[in-house]
């Protein structure tokens, strides 16, 4: 206890530099004004808004890259309150309540409510974090290579089952972004592998090329098809605080979201898109009226933003603790830290205490921020959302052309990017989920290094991995969980929760 | 997020599930193509792996998902193919394009209002004047912002291109940009 105290005292000195605080700030305030962006996702932002942190030291450009990291997801929750277009899957749910609120004339107190959640589950995430880092990075040095391995296939079998749609596609998409994370020179051979001679992508794909095309380019492709009427909402906005009855009501919904999304957060492969779509079925279910749900009621925005924020904050215990990304946008978080020169995992704990810290720190920080500026700023970006797509669109192909290049300084990446935006649309196209590949993307190199280890300590013997007795119920949950997305009754009941929510 | 294309049951044919019957070829394409890639590179022993296990096995692996599609859409109902739209990527894309192919000899003065306005042309109902306008704006926003703000090194104007009075108002506001920034990491401190 008194390590926890300590540890988050000094993760707060380093968060309340003055220096610090300022890019937390700037971090929050650009990241939520380009997730406000209809179809701009947190994927897209970060992609694009990494490159303004290159000049910053570690620290204060992780702590700035969270800071866009939240600030996307509140953004999103903003458009799909105001736009009713969900920014991404999480805030899906919003969209239902939300949107009927804001034509109810109460888009204020919707989106006031959805700060105050998120600030609550914010708090309560970091304390959560702080509390498992250690024991969980104690855990994580037991780990031997094959336990890591078992751990990574339990994450992307869990990527499967949440993902919409045929369990068959799920598996094999990931598979794809497997095969793609070994084009390169192979580390240990220094032999080249799917690179067809070309030298260009030699050193392997980049994680953000992959991301700008397949959820920047593909995105957009997808909305200039839709020819959708966005009814931005014309109504007042109305006051923003909620009064003493909203906040009665709401009480108890975001208590209730903070804890399921935060439980459902930690779990590998994506947990954090449940806990929405949990909280709204748990508070319809618990409501005397259920029937009030989809037509404004504040319980169903209350409730699940604050689990989306809770799961959201509780996704980086993985990375940061095992350092293996649960989700697409931690395991493009994989690809910033590693252009800053932090590899996630155990040791950062261990060796950077002041960095592992801090950002904890700058997470609560954050959220206080996000509180600050969201409430004054709703106006802002109102108008912001009234500007019409056919100038929006223009605008966020040359941010992300901007973005792409700036990270390498090479045109080439940018028509890398171009060439995943059609392989994006061609996905969606052909009914797959995008987002899995990038997960197995980031996962299948580490994936391969582990496998590679465990079989020269085991002399190549498969054995190892059943032997060990923590890799071992690591595959058996892996397999549990397969057979149980197969089976026919459960196969229904998951395509119903994701129906009842579109 | 991506919604997943609706559900439009086809009963006609011996094709129950077009979506998956593309699916599945798609999937044996990337597979033909990864397992090409990695044709040469050697399996290795179990006890060290060789780089061309994990590439190859995980091809195969796509490959036999790709088949299992391709059986499922004979046998199991499912949806029809979206159609593609052909004047968005072409547009969207070929504006990125551009942008790679100008960046480069004349800076962001050329792509930046290039990559908008070809980008642009995706919409059928974009108008020009509203266009010219919001392509120098952006381009001189993204100039200010990503060059002088944050000091990315992107060219801008290497080729000199500007008119001498655009220009000069662009190095006023950037003078002050840069004082006023200059004042705010003195107050910060680094």
């Amino acid at each position: 206890m008194t390590d926890l105290v300590g540890n988050l005292a000094l993760g707060l000195s380093v968060a309340l530099s003055l220096k610090n605080l300022a890019l937390c700030f700037l971090g929050c305030l650009i990241g939520t004004l380009v997730g406000v962006l209809p179809g701009v996702g947190p994927i897209a932002t970060i992609t694009m808004l990494l490159p303004i942190t290159f000049g910053i030291d570690p620290i204060g450009a992780l702590i700035m890259l969270a800071g866009i990291y939240y600030g996307a997801q509140y953004g999103g929750s903003t458009t799909a309150i105001l736009v009713n277009i969900p920014g991404e899957a999480t805030s899906v749910v919003t969209t239902l309540d939300g949107h009927q609120m804001a034509k109810q004339g109460r888009a204020g107190v919707a989106l006031g409510i959805a700060a105050i959640g998120s600030f609550i589950a914010g708090c309560v995430a970091t304390v959560i974090i702080a509390a498992l880092a250690v024991p969980l990075t104690a855990m994580a040095l037991l780990f031997g290579p094959a336990d890591y391995f078992a751990l990574m296939v339990l994450g992307l079998m869990f990527a499967v089952v949440l993902a919409r749609g045929s369990v068959a596609k799920a598996i094999a998409i990931i598979l794809v972004g497997i095969l793609l994370s070994t084009v390169g020179t192979d580390l240990e051979s220094g032999e080249e592998r799917l690179t067809f001679g070309w030298n260009e992508i030699a050193d392997g794909l980049d994680v953000a090329v992959i991301a700008m095309g397949m959820f920047g380019f593909a995105e957009i492709l997808r909305n200039l098809e839709t020819t959708q009427t966005r009814d931005v909402v014309h109504a007042a906005i109305g006051r923003l605080l909620p009064n003493g009855q909203d906040m009665r009501q709401s009480a108890a919904p975001i208590a209730r979201g903070t804890l399921l999304g935060s439980l459902l957060g930690l779990l590998p492969g994506n947990g954090a898109v449940l806990g929405p779509f949990a909280s709204y079925t748990l508070e319809k279910k618990l409501a005397k009226d259920p029937s009030r749900f989809g037509r404004g009621a504040i319980e169903g925005v209350a409730g699940p933003e604050s689990a989306n924020n809770a799961g959201a904050q509780t996704a980086f215990i993985p990375l940061l603790t095992l350092g293996i990304p649960p989700n697409a946008v931690m395991a493009l978080m994989v690809g910033a830290m590693t252009i800053h020169g932090i590899v996630p995992g155990p040791q950062i704990m261990t060796k950077q205490p002041q960095l592992f810290w801090g950002m904890i720190a700058s997470m609560w920080i954050g959220n206080l921020m996000l509180l600050v500026i969201n409430l004054p700023l709703i106006g802002l970006w109102v108008r912001f959302l009234k500007v019409p797509y056919r100038l929006m669109f223009p605008s966020i192909v040359l941010l992300c052309c901007i973005g792409i290049y700036s990270i390498n300084n090479s045109p080439t990446e940018v028509i890398m990017t171009a060439a995943f935006g059609l392989f994006g649309y061609a996905l969606v196209k052909f009914g797959f989920e995008p987002a899995p590949l990038l997960l197995g993307f980031v996962l299948g190199r580490l994936m391969e290094e582990k496998l590679r280890q465990a079989l020269v300590i085991s002399r190549g013997s498969f054995k190892t991995f059943v032997e060990r007795p923590l890799s071992a119920g690591l595959l058996l949950v892996a397999l549990v969980l397969i057979v149980i997305a197969i089976l026919p009754s459960i196969r229904q009941s998951r395509e119903q929760v994701f129906k009842e929510a579109d | 997020m991506s919604e997943m294309p609706t559900n439009r049951p086809v009963s006609r044919g011996i094709l129950k599930s077009p979506l998956d019957f593309g699916g599945g070829l798609f999937l044996i394409g990337l597979a033909i193509v990864g397992f090409g890639g990695g044709f040469s590179l050697p399996f290795g022993q179990l006890s060290g792996i060789g780089s061309g296990l994990m590439p190859k096995t995980v091809a195969v692996l796509v490959a036999a998902f790709g088949v299992l599609l391709l059986v499922q859409s004979l046998f199991m109902r499912g949806d029809q193919l979206e159609a593609w739209a052909v004047r968005g990527p072409i547009f969207v894309l070929g504006g990125v394009l551009v942008f790679a192919a100008t960046i480069r000899p004349w800076g962001l003065v050329v792509a930046g209002p290039l990559a908008v306005i070809v980008s642009a042309l995706a919409d059928k109902d974009s108008r020009p004047a509203e266009l010219a306008i919001a392509a120098v704006a952006l381009t001189l926003l993204c100039g200010l912002l990503f060059k002088e703000l944050l000091n990315l090194p992107i060219p801008f104007d290497p080729a000199g291109l500007i008119p001498e009075p655009i220009f000069r108002a662009y190095v006023g506001v950037k003078a002050g940009i840069a004082q006023a920034f200059a004042a705010l990491k003195a107050g910060i401190g680094r």
